[in-house]
C-alpha cells in the first residue's frame, strides 16, 4: 500500500515536472541534432535601381534633361518613361540601341544661349569613362577628354519643356553611379579552342569572359548568368574560344532547392553526345566563380525534367579537376650572366640542365615553355640573330628556329601546345614555330596589327589571348582565333594606352589578368588589368628602377636595371623584396606567360 | 419516339427517381428518430459532440485570432521600427552636402557621388558586402529628377493608391511624423501571385524642395505561413478534441447504460412472470444500488404476488366450495319451492305470489350459482372444449331461436345477414351458443325495442359473428367495463331479463379458450356492437377478423365527414395487439 503511494507520488511529481517544461515558451536542453537547411538563396544578391519619374510640367529644362539622363538609367526597367521626355518627333525616331556611354558622376549642365523660351539648349560636358557594348564588353576609354552632348529642348502648348534632339544620337548615357547600381561585373567561362561543343583537345580548360551584365529585377541574377553563358563569348574572344551549349539554347530557371542549385534548360542539346565534362566545368565555374553555386551542387535538368531520362545530371562540388584554369604552381627562374638558374623561396637556386644553364652571352630574353622542358632566346648579334631554342636537358642544343635580326624579332613566347611565337618587325608578321609539324616557322595572319609597330608579343598562359605592344605606349589584346590547323590573330583591342610614359614590359598574370611595367619620367608603376573590361589596379611602386616583369598567379617576379637585383612583390606586405642581390641577375622566368 | 413521349417519360422517371428519394429520406429519417429516441447512449454522445463541437469552436476561433493579433502586431511593430531607423538614416543622408565627383580613375570602387545612392547600398545591403534584407524601399520623389529609388523589383505602381494618398495628404499638411500603414496583396512585376504585403509609407520633411516618400515593403509570407499552420494545428487538434470527447462520452454512457440496458432486460423478464430475475450486484456505486434495489423490489414482488396468488386461490376455493355447498341445499329447497309453485293456485293469493316470486329467484339463484361454478372453472384452468367442426350459421340461427321469446317480450326483430356458404370452424358448440345467446340476450335487453342486426362473416382463418343493437350504446370507455364481472352500465335500472352480471364475462372467457376475440363497439346513441371472432383451427393465432368492429354504417358516415382515414376505437382485451376493420 505504501510503496502504491510512493509510486503514484513519483508519478505525480513527473507529471507536474514534464507539464511544467511543457509550459515554458521555448523549452531549454540539448544538444540535439540539427537539420542543416542548406545555403539560403544566394541566387540573386541585393541591388538598388533608378525610379523614373516622368517630367513635371514646372521643371525647368535643366531638370528635364537631368530626368532625361535618370529616365536612361532605368530605361532597361521602365522604358516607358523615357519617351515622355522626348517630343513625339523625337521619341518615334530615338533609339535605345548601340553602346551604353558610362560617364563619371555629375557631368556638368549648361545652358548655350537663353535658358528659357521655345526653344533652349543644354550642353552636358562629362568625362567618358567607358563603353558597354551590345555583347555586355565593358571597354575602359583612356586618354580621352571630357565628350560635351547638346540637347535641345522645347516647350510644349502646357509650357512643360521637351526634349527635341540629342546631338550624339541614339543610345543611352549613364554615370558610374547607375552603372555600378544596375550592373554587375561577371566571369563567363568558356572552353579554350574554337569553338564547338565536342572535345576537341585533350586538354581543354576554361577561359574567363569578362562582361558586365544588368540586373534584371524580374529574375534572379543567377539566371541572367546562365543565359548570357549560354549566348557565347563575346566579341574579344569570337572564334577562339567554344562552348559546350549549341546555339538555340536558352535557360528556363535557375533555383534553389534546399542544398542544390538546379539549372533548368531548354534547347537542342543532345544529351548523349554532350561533352559532360565541358559542361561541367563552364557552369561550376560560372556559377561559383560569380558568387551563385557557393559551392553548392549544381543539378543541371532539361524542359523540367531530369537530363538523362533516367539519371539526374549532377554537378558535385568535388567531382572536377582543378586544373581547368591551369595551374598557378610553378618554378620560378631567373638569368644570370646568361645561365638560367632557378629562383628557390629564400635564395638563388642552381641552374637548369643543359646549354641553357650555360654562363653565356649569346641570348637574352629567355622563355620558358609549358612544364620547363625547353627555353627559348632571342640570339644577341653575337650569335647572329634570330630565335633560338634548347631542351633543358644535359644533352640539350641550342638550336636557331627562327631566322632574323635580334632587332627585328620580338622576344619569343611560348604556346601551351606547345608552339613558339614571335613578331617579325622586318616583315610585319606574326611568326608561329611547331616542333611537331617538323616545318619551319609559319606566318600567322594577324590582320589587327598590320601597320603596326610591335614591340612586344606574349601570348597567355590558357593560349586563347595574346597581348601586344605597339610602340612605346600602347598595349593591344587580341584572340588567338581559327583552331589549331590555320590560326590567326584577331579581335585585337586596345587594352590601355599610356600618355608621357612608355611601356617597358608587359607579362601574364593568368588568363585574365596582365601585368604592364609603366615608366614615367619620374616613377616606375606596375599596373595590374584585367583584359576582359580594362579594371585596372596599380601595384605599390619601389623605388629601384624596373626592367622587366613576369608573373604566374600570385607570384610578381622583376628585375632592376642594370642587372643587379631581382624582386618579388609581397602580397601580404604590400612591398617589393629582394629576391637576388648581384650576381648580373636578370630576366625573371615563370614558363608560358 | 416523338419527343413529348420522350418528356413524359423522363418526367415520369423524374418524379419516380425524386418520390424514391424522398421515401429513402424519409425512412433514413424515421430510422435515425427511431435510434435517436431509443438509444441514451446516442442522445449522450450527440449532445457532448454538439457541445464540444461549439466549445471547441469558439476556443479555436478565440486562440486563432488572439495568435493572429499578436504575431501581426510584432511584425508590424519590427517593420514599424526598421522603416523608421530607414528613415532616419535616408533623411540623415540627404541632408549630407553631395561628395565630391568621384574620380574616374577608381571611380568603379568608390562611394557612389549620390547620397541616395550611398544610403540606399546601406539600407538595401547592396553595397559590398552587403546582406540581403527581407524588406523591399522604394523612395519616391517625383519633384526632383533623378531622386527616386527603388530595391528589387519593386515600383511605385506597387503602392496601395490609399497609402499613397494618405502621404500625399499629410504632406500637404505638413505632418511628417505620421507613418502610415497598409497591408495589401500585391503582385510585384514578373511575379504570378500577388503576395501579402505589408507597406509602411512615411515622409521625409525637405530642406528644400519635395519631400520624399519612402515604402518599406515587407513581405509576410512567413507570417502568414506560420499563421496557416497554426491554424490547421487548432482544425486538427480541435478535430481530434471532439473525436476524443465524443469516444470519452460513448465510454461514460455505455458504463451507465449498460446496466441500465440489463436492468430493463430484467424488468421486461420479471414482467413476463419470470419473478427469479435478479441483477448482479458488483461494487457498491450507484448502479450497483439500483441493482439491489431492483433485486429487493423484484424479491418483494414476488413474496407479494405469491401471497396474492395464494389469497385468490383460496377465494376462488372458497367460492368453488361455497357453490358446490350450496348446490345440495338449493336444490332442497328448489324441490320444496316446485312442489309449492306447483300448488300456488291453491293458494292465496298473497302466498301463491309469494311461491312465484320465491320461484323466479331461485331460478336466477341457481343461473347465479351455475355462472359463478362456471367461472370458477376458468379461475381454476379447469375449463375444457369440446371441440366439433359445426357450421356457425345453424349456432347462430339456435341461438335466436333460443332468444325469440325474449324478444317477443320486447318487440324486438332480428335481422340476419348470413352469408351462403357455410362457416366451418372447430368450436365448442355449447359454449358458443352461450356467448350468442348472452350476447343476444345483452342486445334485447338494451335494445329498447329496435331491430337486432345479427352479421356472420367468415374469411380463410377466421369466422365472426357481430351483433348490433340500437340502445342506448355504450360511453366512452365502457367498451372494456362490460366484460367485467357484475359491471352494471347503469345500477339504478332494474334487471328484466334476470342476468346474473357474469354472462359476458363467461363469454369472453369462451371466446378467449378459444383463441379468439370477443370485443365491443358502442357510442351513446347510436348503440353498440360486439363481435366475437373466433379461429377457424381452434388454437390457431387470429390476426384479423373478417367482421368490422365499427358498424358499417357508422363507418360510412365518418367517411363522408370528411376524413378519409377511420377513427379507430381502442379495441378491447385480446385483439388490440390486432386491430384491423
Amino acid at each position: 500500500m505504501r510503496s502504491s503511494r510512493r509510486l503514484a507520488a513519483a508519478l505525480a511529481v513527473a507529471v507536474v515536472a514534464w507539464a511544467g517544461s511543457g509550459c515554458a515558451v521555448i523549452p531549454v536542453g540539448g544538444p540535439f541534432p540539427v537539420d542543416e537547411a542548406g545555403g539560403g538563396d544566394p541566387m540573386s544578391k541585393p541591388f538598388q535601381r533608378m525610379i523614373a519619374v516622368p517630367p513635371q510640367p514646372a521643371w525647368a529644362p535643366l531638370q528635364v534633361v537631368q530626368g532625361l539622363q535618370a529616365a536612361m538609367a532605368a530605361y532597361a526597367d521602365e522604358p516607358d518613361v523615357l519617351s515622355t521626355y522626348l517630343t513625339p518627333a523625337a521619341a518615334k525616331t530615338w533609339r535605345p540601341d548601340g553602346p551604353v556611354t558610362v560617364i563619371a558622376n555629375r557631368p556638368k549642365y549648361d545652358y548655350v544661349g537663353k535658358s528659357d523660351g521655345d526653344q533652349v539648349v543644354i550642353r552636358l560636358v562629362g568625362t567618358p569613362i567607358a563603353r558597354i557594348e551590345a555583347d555586355d564588353t565593358y571597354m575602359p576609354y583612356t586618354g580621352v577628354g571630357d565628350i560635351s552632348i547638346d540637347f535641345t529642348l522645347v516647350k510644349d502648348a502646357q509650357g512643360g519643356y521637351h526634349v527635341q534632339s540629342v546631338e550624339r544620337g541614339a543610345g543611352l548615357l549613364l554615370t558610374m553611379d547607375d552603372v555600378a547600381r544596375a550592373y554587375r561585373p561577371t566571369k563567363l567561362y568558356f572552353l579554350a579552342g574554337p569553338p564547338g561543343p565536342s572535345r576537341l583537345f585533350a586538354e581543354r580548360r576554361l577561359v574567363v569572359d569578362r562582361v558586365w551584365l544588368r540586373v534584371k529585377p524580374t529574375e534572379n541574377f543567377a539566371q541572367t548568368i546562365v543565359r548570357r553563358l549560354l549566348e557565347g563569348p563575346s566579341k574579344a574572344l569570337h572564334g577562339a574560344v567554344g562552348s559546350v551549349f549549341p546555339q538555340g539554347m536558352s535557360v528556363r530557371s535557375v533555383r534553389s532547392d534546399d542544398d542544390r542549385v538546379v539549372v533548368d534548360l531548354h534547347g537542342p542539346i543532345a544529351p548523349d553526345e554532350l561533352y559532360t565534362d565541358g559542361l561541367k566545368a563552364q557552369l561550376k565555374w560560372t556559377l561559383n566563380n560569380n558568387d551563385m553555386a557557393n559551392g553548392r551542387t549544381v543539378e543541371v535538368q532539361l524542359d523540367g525534367e531530369p537530363f538523362y531520362s533516367s539519371d539526374p545530371f549532377v554537378i558535385r562540388a568535388d567531382d572536377m579537376r582543378e586544373d581547368w584554369l591551369g595551374s598557378n604552381v610553378s618554378p620560378a627562374y631567373y638569368v644570370s650572366k646568361g645561365a638560367v638558374r632557378s629562383l628557390g623561396d629564400e635564395r638563388a637556386g642552381n641552374a637548369v640542365q643543359g646549354p641553357a644553364g650555360q654562363p653565356n652571352e649569346l641570348y637574352s630574353r629567355l622563355a620558358m615553355s609549358d612544364g620547363g622542358a625547353m627555353v627559348a632566346a632571342r640570339g644577341t648579334p653575337a650569335a647572329g640573330g634570330g630565335i633560338w631554342v634548347t631542351r633543358v636537358a644535359p644533352d640539350g642544343r641550342w638550336q636557331r628556329w627562327i631566322q632574323g635580326r635580334q632587332e627585328d624579332l620580338t622576344p619569343p613566347s611560348w604556346h601551351r601546345d606547345g608552339t613558339l611565337w614571335t613578331y617579325d618587325r622586318a616583315n610585319g608578321t606574326v611568326l608561329r614555330c611547331d616542333p611537331a609539324s617538323g616545318r619551319g616557322p609559319e606566318r600567322v595572319a594577324a590582320p589587327g596589327l598590320d601597320g603596326l609597330d610591335v614591340t612586344r608579343l606574349r601570348v597567355s598562359r590558357d593560349g586563347v589571348r595574346v597581348a601586344v605592344t605597339v610602340g612605346k605606349n600602347e598595349v593591344r589584346v587580341g584572340a588567338i582565333t581559327g583552331g589549331g590547323g590555320a590560326p590567326m590573330l584577331g579581335n585585337f583591342q586596345t587594352l590601355t594606352r599610356v600618355t608621357d610614359e612608355e611601356i617597358r614590359d608587359i607579362a601574364w598574370r593568368d588568363g585574365e589578368r596582365l601585368l604592364v611595367l609603366v615608366q614615367s619620367k619620374n616613377a616606375q608603376s606596375v599596373r595590374e588589368i584585367y583584359v576582359g573590361d580594362g579594371q585596372s589596379t596599380e601595384l605599390p611602386a619601389t623605388n629601384k628602377r624596373l626592367e622587366s616583369i613576369s608573373a604566374l598567379g600570385q607570384r610578381l617576379l622583376a628585375a632592376t636595371e642594370g642587372r643587379k637585383e631581382i624582386l618579388e612583390f609581397n602580397q601580404d606586405k604590400q612591398g617589393w623584396v629582394s629576391k637576388v642581390d648581384g650576381g648580373d641577375a636578370a630576366n625573371p622566368i615563370f614558363s608560358l606567360g | 419516339m416523338p419527343p413529348t413521349t420522350r418528356n413524359v417519360l423522363r418526367r415520369r422517371t423524374l418524379r419516380q427517381i425524386l418520390g424514391g428519394v424522398r421515401r429513402r429520406a424519409r425512412r433514413a429519417v424515421g430510422a435515425v428518430r427511431r435510434a435517436w429516441r431509443r438509444s441514451l447512449q446516442l442522445q449522450v454522445v450527440t449532445s457532448t459532440l454538439v457541445i464540444s463541437v461549439t466549445v471547441v469552436v469558439v476556443l479555436g476561433v478565440f486562440l486563432s485570432d488572439q495568435i493572429n493579433k499578436s504575431v501581426i502586431a510584432s511584425s508590424q511593430a519590427s517593420a514599424a521600427s526598421e522603416a523608421f531607423a530607414d528613415r532616419v538614416q535616408i533623411a540623415a543622408a540627404l541632408s549630407l552636402e553631395p561628395d565630391d565627383q568621384a574620380k574616374p580613375a577608381d571611380a568603379g570602387k568608390s562611394a557612389p557621388a549620390d547620397p541616395l545612392d550611398a544610403v540606399m547600398n546601406t539600407i538595401t545591403g547592396s553595397g559590398e558586402n552587403g546582406s540581403k534584407k527581407r524588406y523591399e524601399v522604394l523612395v519616391l520623389n517625383t519633384a526632383t529628377p533623378g531622386a527616386s529609388r527603388a530595391s528589387g523589383k519593386v515600383s511605385p505602381r506597387d503602392v496601395p493608391l490609399a497609402l499613397r494618398q494618405g502621404l500625399e495628404r499629410q504632406a500637404k499638411n505638413l505632418r511628417y511624423d505620421k507613418p502610415l500603414r497598409h497591408q495589401a496583396l500585391i503582385r510585384f512585376s514578373g511575379e504570378t501571385q500577388p503576395r501579402l504585403t505589408l507597406v509602411i509609407g512615411g515622409l521625409i520633411p525637405p530642406d528644400a524642395g519635395a519631400s520624399y516618400e519612402v515604402y518599406h515593403f515587407f513581405p509576410l509570407n512567413d507570417e502568414e505561413q506560420m499563421l496557416s499552420n497554426v491554424r490547421l494545428a487548432i482544425v486538427v487538434v480541435g478535430f481530434g478534441l471532439v473525436l476524443l470527447l465524443a469516444a470519452i462520452a460513448y465510454l461514460v454512457a455505455r458504463q451507465v447504460v449498460t446496466p441500465v440496458r440489463l436492468a430493463r432486460q430484467a424488468a421486461e423478464r420479471l414482467a413476463a412472470g419470470k419473478l427469479d430475475e435478479r441483477l448482479k450486484v458488483r461494487g457498491e456505486d450507484d448502479l450497483a444500488r439500483l441493482a439491489t434495489s431492483f433485486n429487493e423490489m423484484a424479491g418483494n414482488l414476488a413474496l407479494k404476488i405469491h401471497q396474492l396468488e395464494e389469497l385468490s386461490q383460496v377465494q376462488r376455493q372458497f367460492v368453488s366450495d361455497v357453490s358446490h355447498e350450496l348446490r345440495t341445499p338449493l336444490t332442497t329447497v328448489r324441490m320444496a319451492a316446485d312442489l309449492l309453485y306447483d300448488a300456488r293456485e291453491d293458494f292465496e293469493p298473497m302466498a301463491a305470489r309469494s311461491a312465484e316470486l320465491m320461484q323466479a329467484q331461485l331460478e336466477r339463484f341457481e343461473s347465479m350459482l351455475a355462472d359463478l361454478l362456471e367461472i370458477s372453472r376458468y379461475d381454476a384452468g379447469a375449463a375444457t372444449l369440446d371441440l366439433d367442426s359445426v357450421d356457425v350459421r345453424d349456432v347462430v340461427l339456435r341461438a335466436i331461436a333460443d332468444s325469440e321469446a325474449l324478444a317477443e317480450r320486447h318487440s324486438t326483430r332480428f335481422e340476419l345477414r348470413l352469408p351462403n356458404e357455410p362457416c366451418m370452424a372447430e368450436i365448442d358448440n355449447r359454449r358458443v351458443e352461450r356467448i350468442l345467446r348472452n350476447l343476444l340476450f345483452n342486445a334485447i335487453e338494451h335494445g329498447e325495442g329496435r331491430d337486432v342486426v345479427v352479421t356472420v362473416g367468415a374469411d380463410r382463418d377466421a369466422v365472426a359473428v357481430a351483433v348490433r343493437d340500437h340502445g342506448i350504446g355504450l360511453k366512452a370507455g365502457e367498451e372494456t367495463m362490460v366484460f367485467d364481472r357484475f359491471w352494471r352500465a347503469d345500477p339504478s335500472r332494474a334487471r328484466t331479463i334476470g342476468g346474473t352480471g357474469l354472462g359476458l364475462a363467461i363469454s369472453r372467457e369462451d371466446a378467449t379458450l378459444h383463441g379468439g376475440w370477443l370485443q365491443a363497439w358502442g357510442q351513446a346513441g347510436e348503440g353498440s356492437q360486439f363481435r366475437l371472432t373466433l379461429p377457424r383451427t381452434a388454437g390457431a393465432d387470429l390476426k384479423g377478423s373478417p367482421l368490422s368492429l365499427v358498424p358499417p354504417e357508422i363507418e360510412m358516415r365518418r367517411t363522408w365527414r370528411g376524413q378519409m382515414t377511420p377513427v379507430l376505437l381502442p379495441a378491447s382485451g385480446d385483439g388490440a395487439g390486432h386491430e384491423e376493420l
